[in-house]
């Protein structure tokens, strides 16, 4: 099968924009994409799109892809909206690599977008659960707050993490995002903030939590044949992995790790031929801090049970072996649901197009990002690679780091 | 003509309670002579999970299951609706086969002595000549059950608030039960305007004529006493149920009854309880049976004005009853937990759960049944779908039902904005819930994850036993939905 290659991707900021539509979001994260591609793009040339949403208040909960690429000019092509909850535009992007892959389309469109602020803090948490298991869990008297106060609760139990470890999630994530401009949350915070906010669902304090957000994203995919009449620096994807499970946590084998997390990064290295030190970077699902933590276990970044002492020991700050969410993440970027999976694309273009501005990771070649649907009911993860070919490597530059691994960690 | 025979009582209150020293605090006065504290309900209590409690309690006294039950009758002057057989989801609660003869009986505070004689007239209930889908084998006895369950109100600044308290009590009747009901009487006399509640009404109220009020109390009590004809004297009695609107009237009644203070003292709730409405004098009956009195005087005085007297002559009945006090509440803690101060659930979206998807799902949500994977044996909870050990999509699962023990395995508690919507009215009234994920076991040494929330702001920790019991889950479109929830074993 033919490659597919990342062109362009932008979002608009994430945060609440009373004066926006879910429209207008997308159309502006449209035209940053459009913005974004190097060589430039003409939207005639986007032959498909696929678009994240969850729908959050009820809003145009039917045909919400054709209403947004309608209403930006992408006139009859075919749209088809993703509904996989946080992991909608995590998933359209997949969607988008296989169409390309498959040799149906050159360029396709993937994009996600949600509101979340415009209704009343307890209409918006109507919708917050409604990707949780919704029979069961959610009438025990959970949302997600809940259910991952629950795995973190077992986390702490089995390996020892402690709050104060979920705490400099927080902290990490904060001092990231204060870089970028786009984040909702762009302030720094103190490990004392995070150890003394007020507790959401024990042991989760408020900074322990992302916000909810309002915000859209969008990525270009192209096909092998096309890639080069958009860019000189094509940034190839190079493994793509997804896996679902039950959507309750109480159905499932582990409470401690997210199974459907560690089979999709499985399948992603292995089609990318990359090892987890291969990566310069990473974004990952930090919805609650407890989620980066069984992140980096779940995606091989440490042995289980040590995320909680990785992210204690500096590894995973912006200048540590292995920068994860630089964009600030979930937590300080924002999680507008339909639109973060996408969101995690833009910022590994930015990574690996050297425009991450003061969060860039120096010579970043390789990234992953990695992004959850509910309590873990869908993962999806996708391997980024800068191919060097316009310092002419030609087409057996794909693996230009290479010789390069040992700088990773 | 033999009649039924009560064979194991139980009894329950909720743990909460507040004192007479507190509604002195905030009024300046206490309206309710002779009561010390009253019990509580909490937020996701009602007439019919106190039923449900005392209820279990007594078949558990008994050893009998809800198969076993041939009669229902369920007894309150505060059902948790105006219309709708709650028979059906209290026997459905309790796995009483659907044929069951059931009664419900409301309207005045002796509901509960009605309850009791609608079961003396219809039993017993032998193991023969009644084939109406008969589950049990013929030779097992069928038995009645009878459960009195209450929690009036009244107008904040009444009489009738300030005693009100809460509380249920269940009989199992048999042929073979161990204290016999010697005789019965009543007595009715027209007394509008003594204890009545207006329709569409939650607060008991009474005109408050003091010597009119209490003429109807004692004339109507007499009346059923007198009415009596039993083996000894009432005034020989060792413990008298009498009916306790509040804690000093009962012994106002004791002269014309012919009682001694002390019999009535000897079995009285109402001091620790306070004014438990139809479950009043049942609770009173079911303490003097549990301590084992041997001459029980029973005159329960309803509403506007009737009496029911009986005359109990106890050899031993199984009994278990929860009745202990838990944690004391401030006045304002009180106000929140009966929903005086909050404003009800907030305006919904998403998450909904239909009326007729949830009483799919009433076997596990009342009855725990689970169901054995016939491929690898595991328990599966919902059993339904693909089998959560092996995955393998099975043809049906065996049903299992569990006994309701289980060790928790994770927990957090949701404090205020972590809780969904549609709990937000509960813990704006009773403050932060603890919710865990269970592994309930089942008959062996197998267990199942369950999802679970934990009662009356329990704190538990992974590793604690814990047992379940049901309560309400919310109401929506003014249908409540109760399932079970857990609590520390």
């Amino acid at each position: 099968m033919r490659d597919a290659y990342l062109v362009g991707a932008a979002q608009t900021d994430f945060g609440s924009f009373p004066d926006e539509s879910y429209r207008s979001l997308f159309a502006s994260a449209f035209e940053r994409t459009r913005e974004s591609v190097p060589k430039g793009l003409d939207p005639d040339d986007i032959e498909e799109a696929v678009v994240g949403t969850l729908g959050v208040g009820g809003r145009q909960l039917g045909l919400s892809g054709p209403a947004v690429t309608e209403h930006v000019g992408l006139h009859g092509i075919p749209t088809t909206r993703v509904e996989n909850a946080c992991a909608a535009s995590g998933y359209a992007v997949r969607q988008a690599v296989q169409a390309v892959r498959s040799g149906m389309a050159d360029v396709v469109l993937a994009g996600g977008v949600e509101i979340m602020t415009d209704a009343s803090g307890d209409a918006t948490k109507y919708w917050l659960g409604v990707s949780g298991e919704t029979e069961w869990e959610r009438l025990s008297g959970t949302t997600f707050a809940g259910v991952y106060a629950q795995m973190a609760d077992a986390h702490m139990a089995e390996h020892g993490t402690t709050t104060e470890q979920l705490s400099h999630v927080a902290v990490k994530n904060h001092r990231n995002g204060a870089k970028n401009p786009h984040a909702q949350l762009g302030f720094e915070c103190s490990l004392e903030d995070a150890e003394t906010a007020q507790t959401v669902a024990d042991p989760l304090t408020l900074y322990h939590c992302c916000p909810t957000s309002d915000g859209a994203a969008c990525a270009l995919i192209a096909s092998e044949d096309a890639v080069e009449t958009y860019t000189d620096d094509p940034i190839r994807i190079a493994g793509v992995g997804a896996a679902s499970d039950s959507v309750g946590l109480f159905q499932r084998d582990s409470y401690t790790r997210i199974e459907a997390s560690r089979r999709a990064a499985e399948m992603a290295y292995e089609r990318a031929d990359i090892s987890p030190d291969d990566l310069d970077f990473a974004e990952v699902h930090d919805c609650f801090s407890i989620a980066e933590i069984l992140a980096y276990e779940d995606l091989g970044f440490c042995e289980p049970g040590e995320g909680g002492r990785l992210v204690e020991s500096g590894a995973t700050a912006l200048d540590g072996d292995l920068p994860v969410n630089t964009s600030g993440g979930l937590k300080s970027k924002g999680h507008p649901i339909g639109a973060t999976g996408a969101g995690q694309v833009v910022e590994a273009f930015k990574q690996l197009s050297g425009t991450a501005g003061d969060r860039q990771v120096e010579g970043a070649t390789r990234g992953l990002t990695h992004n959850v649907g509910g309590s873990g009911g869908a993962a999806v993860v996708h391997v980024f690679e800068r191919e060097a070919r316009s310092a002419s490597n030609g087409a057996s530059g794909r693996r230009p780091r290479a010789s390069e691994s040992e700088v990773a960690r | 003509m033999s009649q039924p025979k009560i064979e194991a009582v139980g009894a329950y209150a909720p743990r909460f309670r507040v004192s007479a020293e507190k509604f002195e605090d905030a009024w300046g006065q206490f309206h309710a002579p002779g009561i010390s504290e009253t019990a509580v309900p909490n937020a996701d209590e009602d007439s019919v999970t106190m039923a449900y409690e005392a209820a279990t309690r007594a078949l558990g006294a008994a050893e009998r299951a809800g198969d076993e039950i041939a009669f229902l009758a369920f007894a309150s002057t505060t059902p948790p609706v105006a219309e709708a057989d709650l028979t059906a989801r209290l026997g459905a609660m309790l796995g009483v086969p659907e044929s069951a003869t059931r009664h419900e009986f409301s309207g005045s505070t002796r509901a509960g002595t009605r309850a009791l004689d609608a079961a003396l007239s219809a039993g017993p209930w032998g193991g023969t000549g009644d084939s109406r889908n008969q589950t049990r084998d013929d030779e097992t006895d069928r038995v009645g059950l009878v459960v009195a369950s209450d929690c009036p109100r009244g107008e904040p600044d009444s009489p009738e608030e300030h005693a009100a308290g809460a509380g249920a009590a269940a009989f199992v009747l048999s042929e073979s039960g161990g204290a016999e009901i010697l005789s019965r009487a009543e007595y009715a006399a027209d007394y509008p305007g003594t204890r009545f509640r207006r329709r569409g009404s939650d607060a008991t109220e009474g005109l408050g004529v003091t010597s009119y009020d209490r003429r109807a109390f004692t004339e109507t009590l007499a009346g059923a006493v007198e009415g009596l004809d039993g083996e000894w004297d009432p005034s020989t009695a060792d413990a008298a149920a009498i009916q306790a609107p509040n804690g000093k009237l009962p012994y106002r009644a004791a002269g014309a009854l012919g009682v001694e203070t002390e019999a009535i003292q000897q079995c009285a709730t109402v001091h620790d309880l306070g004014d438990t409405g139809a479950a009043s004098v049942p609770l009173s009956l079911a303490k003097a049976l549990a301590q084992g009195d041997e001459r029980i005087l029973v005159a329960a005085h309803g509403s506007g004005a009737g009496a029911d007297a009986l005359l109990i002559e106890n050899r031993g009945v199984a009994a278990e009853l929860a009745l202990d006090a838990g944690e004391s509440v401030s006045y304002a803690e009180y106000l929140r937990r009966r929903g005086e101060l909050t404003s009800g659930a907030p305006e919904g979206g998403g998450a909904y759960v239909s009326v007729p998807s949830w009483r799919r799902t009433l076997d596990q949500r009342y009855r725990l049944v689970a169901g054995k994977c016939p491929e690898c044996a595991a328990l599966n909870f919902p059993p339904e779908g693909a089998c959560n050990s092996c995955k393998t999509l099975v043809e049906g699962y065996e049903d299992v039902e569990l006994p309701g023990t289980g060790t928790v395995e994770a927990a957090t508690t949701i404090s205020q904005g972590g809780a969904p919507p549609e709990f937000a009215e509960q813990q704006a009234q009773s403050g932060d819930f603890g919710v865990a994920i269970v592994a309930l076991e089942g008959p062996g040494r197998e267990s199942v994850s369950v999802p679970a929330q934990v009662v009356d702001s329990e704190a538990v920790a992974i590793g604690d036993r814990v047992a379940t019991t049901i309560r309400r889950i919310y109401t929506q479109e003014g249908v409540t939905r109760y399932g079970f929830k857990v609590k520390s074993e």
